[in-house]
């Protein structure tokens, strides 16, 4: 599986450059107390990962893939760890930049603010991944950006529901139930979600022609 | 284990076109050329070998293994290429290699970068910027350089000049000098499987029409070169195929000998594979 993460690494290196400047902005805008937008550095990583499927698929890597050893399994298999390795190593930066801007906005690290913020921003991103591989497995990654738009419409539309029709001081008393094990729940539904798309991934490919 | 691939009667359905019952065996330390028209199944059959395609029925064993059951470890010992498809071309040749280093167990740096000299192709230009023919080069290269016992190319001499064609054909040769390995390669340019194959597999509209060994074909077939009585002597059993072209009859038969000795037809040509191919797709019987 090795080598198909370094051709995916080796891939999107020509896109570290447009991070580097993501990274750039980020901390200015930080420092100024401009807008907080440390959520931009992972997303663009499982932007950037998405744009590999491209690549693959104009050359038709798939293909080919699968005459290597292990090809079809690998194939999936790696895109989700360099995926995965990519919002983590990126993230671990974003983490890191905040700590120094927060450092030099207020003379004090406030850890855990920064720490759930962030948490927030990888479950997101990884919910990005987990709706995104599927159906850029089943459809091609062209209708899978279609795809996308729809997800978010979706998402808005059942957020801001709910923010008016639902008894709000309920989710608030819920939430302060749950706020102790917050980060553990998050962190679980997480694994499972990324777990059981790289397992539909994994039977969509299974089975797919060339 | 005699043969390196057996193919059983391998049966693929699609909308509009069927490969019916293919069947051919590639024997150890041999070079089988798979002709055929743009369309016959030549790369079907190549993708239904390595897995491409699945929904297929048929047997196929590969150094004597099934090629579904025993998939990683067949696909070890194989090399590849195939028509169009390939590494992103945002990659430079260093990106493969060190892809490949993680890939395959006895992928060989050194081997790689000794072809990539070889070929002229620089280590560290993108994909992109190669022409069709260092393309080409590129994916012979891959396929080599992990030390494989059966090599399956599907076109791989297309769009190469005829030097190139020569240098690879040359390498093709040197690989097969290991009586352990095998190479089943298609190609449209008949005439450099003429000086290589030992078999030729000629597969047309999904079916297998030959399965020889080339010199076998090469000797014993011939075009038969006649007038109209002439050919209206010959018994329908004595040839396969005939074609009438504006002054004469030519007619397909698979034992020269016999035939001259049964007839008084004294233009019996040598035949070439495109000869061949064109007598047996659009020739009558």
């Amino acid at each position: 599986m090795l080598g198909f993460i370094k051709k995916d690494l080796a891939m999107i290196k020509s896109n570290f450059k447009l991070l580097e400047i993501l990274i750039v902005i980020y901390t200015l805008m930080g420092i100024c107390g401009e807008m907080d937008i440390s959520f931009i550095l992972p997303f663009m990583s499982v932007m950037i990962m998405i744009s590999t499927f491209s690549y693959d698929n104009y050359n038709k890597w798939d293909a080919y893939a699968i005459s290597l050893p292990d090809g079809r399994k690998n194939s999936v298999r790696s895109k989700y760890v360099a995926t995965i390795l990519m919002v983590f190593i990126v993230s671990i930066i974003t983490l890191l930049l905040s700590f120094i801007i927060s450092y030099i906005n207020t003379k004090t690290i406030n850890y855990e603010q920064i720490l759930i913020s962030l948490l927030g921003t990888i479950f997101a991103t990884l919910l990005v991944l987990t709706f995104m591989y599927p159906i850029i497995y089943k459809f091609g990654v062209e209708k899978a950006r279609i795809g996308i738009f729809i997800i978010v419409f979706v998402m808005i539309i059942i957020g801001s529901f709910l923010a008016q029709y639902l008894d709000m001081t309920f989710i608030g008393k819920s939430l302060s139930f749950l706020e102790n094990y917050l980060v553990i729940i998050l962190i679980i539904i997480t694994i499972i979600m990324v777990y059981l798309s790289y397992k539909i991934s994994q039977k969509i490919f299974m089975k797919k022609e060339f | 284990m005699k043969n390196i691939l057996e193919i059983k009667n391998l049966y693929k359905k699609y909308d509009n076109f069927e490969l019916k019952d293919v069947s051919f065996n590639l024997p150890k330390g041999t070079i089988m050329g798979f002709i055929g028209e743009n369309g016959a199944g030549k790369t079907t059959t190549i993708k239904a070998i390595l897995n491409i395609i699945q929904s297929y029925s048929g047997h196929i064993k590969i150094f004597g293994l099934d090629n579904r059951k025993d998939e990683k470890q067949i696909k070890e010992d194989i090399g590849v290429v195939l028509d169009d498809m390939f590494f992103p071309e945002i990659l430079t040749p260093n990106d493969i290699n060190k892809s490949m280093a993680g890939i395959y167990k006895n992928w060989d740096s050194k081997m790689f970068q000794y072809y990539l000299k070889e070929f002229h192709l620089l280590p560290n230009k993108q994909i992109k910027t190669f022409s069709k023919g260092m393309r080409k080069k590129l994916e012979i290269a891959t396929a080599l350089a992990h030390k494989p016992k059966l090599l399956i190319l599907d076109e791989p001499t297309s769009g190469l000049d005829p030097i190139a064609r020569a240098e690879i054909i040359s390498i093709f040769q040197k690989f097969i000098e290991d009586a352990d390995c095998s190479i089943l390669l298609s190609s449209h340019i008949t005439t450099d499987l003429e000086h290589i194959a030992d078999y030729i597999t000629f597969i047309s509209n999904g079916k297998i029409l030959l399965s020889k060994a080339t010199n076998e074909l090469l000797d014993k077939y011939g075009i038969v070169k006649c007038t109209e009585a002439e050919f209206k002597k010959i018994d329908k059993k004595d040839y396969v195929k005939y074609k009438k072209t504006k002054y004469q009859y030519e007619v397909l038969t698979t034992d020269k000998k016999s035939f001259k000795s049964k007839y008084d037809i004294k233009v019996i040509d040598k035949i070439t594979l495109d000869d061949l191919m064109v007598l047996m797709i659009k020739g009558e019987e």
